[in-house]
């Protein structure tokens, strides 16, 4: 029996119980309010033995900037990572179930989860969401099979391609890639070009900035650079705008003490 | 207009050297009718954790009340205190479980962690997304402003009455600039082995 | 369009709140009460869309009277404004919500007085003063300058009257009768009506 005191012990999944409320609400002529948007550069290539993830950094609510240095690529398990682009709750959630959902399944299998399922879920979860999840994915990982690049689309399609581009920078990054991708680069040569391609986002579209963060995927190996490269450093202070004790007037304080005194006594358990 | 600024107001957080502050302005409106000028949008969760919720303010005390509920379920159950940390992935998950019905909120977290007495603050959006920045976070209708203040007044390791009086120029000067905050302010400092609760004077118009 | 007034002492609650019901442009009653007696010492004064406030208010009034019947006290001011508030805060999310706004007034031996502001979105604050509907814009400003920490009752009826007396002065529509109640540590009582005629020879700068 639920406790008629305590009714509200949360189910699992979504809770629709504000939706009429909010749908009156915003039928009254309120604006519906701005969610955190990674407007977003994330791309992803496959180089001759392995791939390299990269991101940018930035988060947007609206015109303001909300996060200057937030993490875009995401784990999902030790060989499979995941850039994310779009509503940034739907991203970190999205691929934080997935995670969950493939260390279950690595577990029950007793096997490396290979790239093409953590695609095939994410696709078909995305799917069944029918885009309202908006989750822009760059998936990246390396198998027995091999190194895998999959762009996944909020609507749940899904491409495997050698190089990938996702988020509003996707455009100016692209343009890296066409002219400069080849087949079989070595480790050097793909991370500066991907550091290159999220550069190009950074300084090129308004959605995406600040720095680069980048993951390599190797055979037997990651390396998450987190922060490669800081490529908008904030300018050193000159001056101190420190304030003299007592510029802002007070009304009243109140200090509450938290000093907690403890004492411990030993006490004999049990008597041979 | 916003439906997070029916009922205006502003909360920011910042991290100092060992300790933290949060600070609440004290509007509380219909739109451009000021209703009361003492709704501190902040609450007291923990000993040393502090919970600050901007937006509607039906959806403020439904979502204080939830999460109050969730805490002493979670407390109940471990027997011991809740952090920051996990508070926030719990409020984060709340959220986001409305994420197709959402509250209309902002929340901003700040506290010490029990154990390590680390800082910790943290703000979300109304889907809760977590933002854990190392500086200081900022939710409610003069957000830009505070942003700007907060960009140019805040630094790395600062003392407590330093910070205080950070933050407190950076709240006033920035709700100053917007008609639906103000009304008075108070700053919360936490640290290690004190709580400071003080009143600030602001303009009343 | 209809009108509550509420005002908190330090012993005391008072509400005024029109006696006119309307609908549309036609008014049907001058004599109606919108200031309901909850228990010894609960006022609760609603307006809003026609039928809810009758509704929702006899609905919170029961459950409090059944809290009584079950536990052998009453709901304290504080917990009954809580118990209204989640109420209307859960009906705005069902098929059918209540479109209210209201105080709820009491006076509890051990909290005080306690007057609480409820709207249609079921926001909530405690209060010392405050109104509801398009004449509570003519009193925010009298509230401000007559209030004060150790008003009187005697003080509060006059500080009503300032208040009706602007409202007939410039409100568009005609709230001709105000009912007052007061709840304090004897519970509740029904003042004068504050109308038209009533104040005919009130000076209010005196």
């Amino acid at each position: 029996m639920t406790l008629d005191t305590a009714p509200e012990v949360p189910r699992a999944g979504f809770n629709f119980d504000n939706c009429r409320r909010n749908a009156a609400l915003l039928q009254g002529g309120f604006k519906p309010p701005t969610t955190t948007k990674t407007g977003t550069t994330i791309v992803g290539v496959i180089y001759k033995d392995g791939v390299v993830l990269g991101a940018d950094t930035r988060a947007t609510e609206g015109p303001i900037v909300s996060d200057k240095n937030c993490a875009k690529i995401h784990y999902l398990a030790d060989n499979i990572y995941c850039c994310g682009a779009g509503t940034a709750a739907d991203t970190e959630m999205t691929t934080d179930l997935i995670s969950s959902q493939l260390e279950l399944h690595r577990l029950s299998t007793e096997r490396q989860v290979p790239v093409v399922c953590a695609n095939n879920i994410l696709k078909q979860m995305l799917f069944r969401y029918q885009g309202h999840i908006s989750a822009a994915l760059v998936l990246g990982g390396v198998d027995k099979y091999g190194p895998h690049i999959y762009c996944i689309h909020p609507h749940g399609s899904a491409d495997k391609l050698p190089y990938a581009t996702m988020g509003s920078g996707s455009l100016a990054a692209m343009a890296v890639f066409e002219s400069r991708w080849k087949p079989d680069l070595t480790e050097e040569e793909a991370k500066l070009l991907v550091r290159d391609a999220i550069a190009s986002g950074i300084f090129n579209d308004l959605g995406s900035g600040s720095n680069v963060d980048l993951c390599v995927i190797r055979k037997d190996s990651t390396e998450y650079l987190r922060n490669h490269e800081l490529a908008n450093k904030k300018g050193e202070r000159q001056l101190n705008y420190g304030f003299k004790k007592g510029t802002t007037p007070i009304l009243h304080t109140s200090i509450k003490d938290l000093q907690i005194t403890e004492r411990v006594q030993a006490v004999p358990m049990e008597i041979a | 207009m916003s439906i997070l600024a029916y009922n205006g107001g502003c909360v920011v957080a910042m991290r100092g050297k060992d300790c933290v502050a949060i600070a609440t302005d004290h509007r509380f409106g219909v739109q451009a009718q000021t209703i009361s000028t003492d709704f501190k949008k902040v609450f007291h969760i923990a000993p040393r954790m502090f919970l600050g919720l901007t937006g509607l303010q039906t959806d403020i005390l439904t979502v204080r009340d939830r999460l109050m509920f969730r805490k002493n379920i979670y407390e109940t159950k471990e027997n011991r205190e809740m952090a920051p940390k996990p508070f926030s992935a719990m409020l984060s998950s709340f959220l986001y479980e409305h994420r197709f019905g959402p509250y209309f909120i902002e929340p901003v977290v700040a506290g010490l962690d029990p154990k390590t007495m680390k800082p910790f603050i943290c703000n979300m959006d109304l889907i809760g997304c977590p933002n854990e920045p190392d500086d200081f976070v900022v939710a409610g209708t003069c957000a830009e402003q505070l942003y700007g203040m907060c960009e140019t007044l805040w630094r790395p390791d600062l003392e407590p009455d330093q910070l205080f009086e950070v933050i407190a120029q950076s709240m006033v000067n920035a709700f100053d600039r917007d008609a639906m905050s103000g009304w008075g302010a108070t700053v919360f400092i936490i640290e290690k082995d004190k709580i400071t609760e003080r009143s600030l004077k602001t303009r009343m118009d | 369009m209809e009108t509550l007034l509420g005002i908190k002492g330090p012993d005391f609650v008072m509400l005024a709140a029109d006696t006119t019901h309307a609908h549309s442009v036609i008014v049907m009653k001058e004599d109606e009460n919108k200031i309901h007696k909850v228990a010894d010492n609960l006022l609760i004064s609603t307006v809003g869309e026609s039928g809810d406030t009758e509704q929702f208010t006899e609905f919170i009034a029961k459950n409090i009277a059944l809290y009584k019947m079950r536990n052998g006290y009453d709901l304290s001011p504080r917990s009954a404004a809580h118990f209204t508030r989640k109420n209307l805060a859960e009906s705005l999310r069902s098929r059918t919500r209540y479109q209210v706004f209201m105080f709820v007034a009491g006076y509890d031996p051990n909290e005080g007085p306690e007057l609480t502001f409820i709207d249609y979105l079921a926001s909530s604050k405690s209060l010392n003063y405050a109104g509801h509907g398009y004449g509570s814009m003519f009193c925010a400003s009298i509230f401000d300058r007559y209030w004060h920490p150790n008003i009187t009752q005697e003080e509060a009826y006059d500080v009503l009257k300032k208040c009706v007396l602007e409202i007939q002065k410039r409100l568009i529509v005609n709230l001709k009768n105000f009912s007052v109640a007061v709840v304090d540590k004897n519970g509740v009582r029904h003042l004068d009506q504050i109308s038209a005629k009533s104040l005919v020879d009130y000076n209010a700068a005196a």
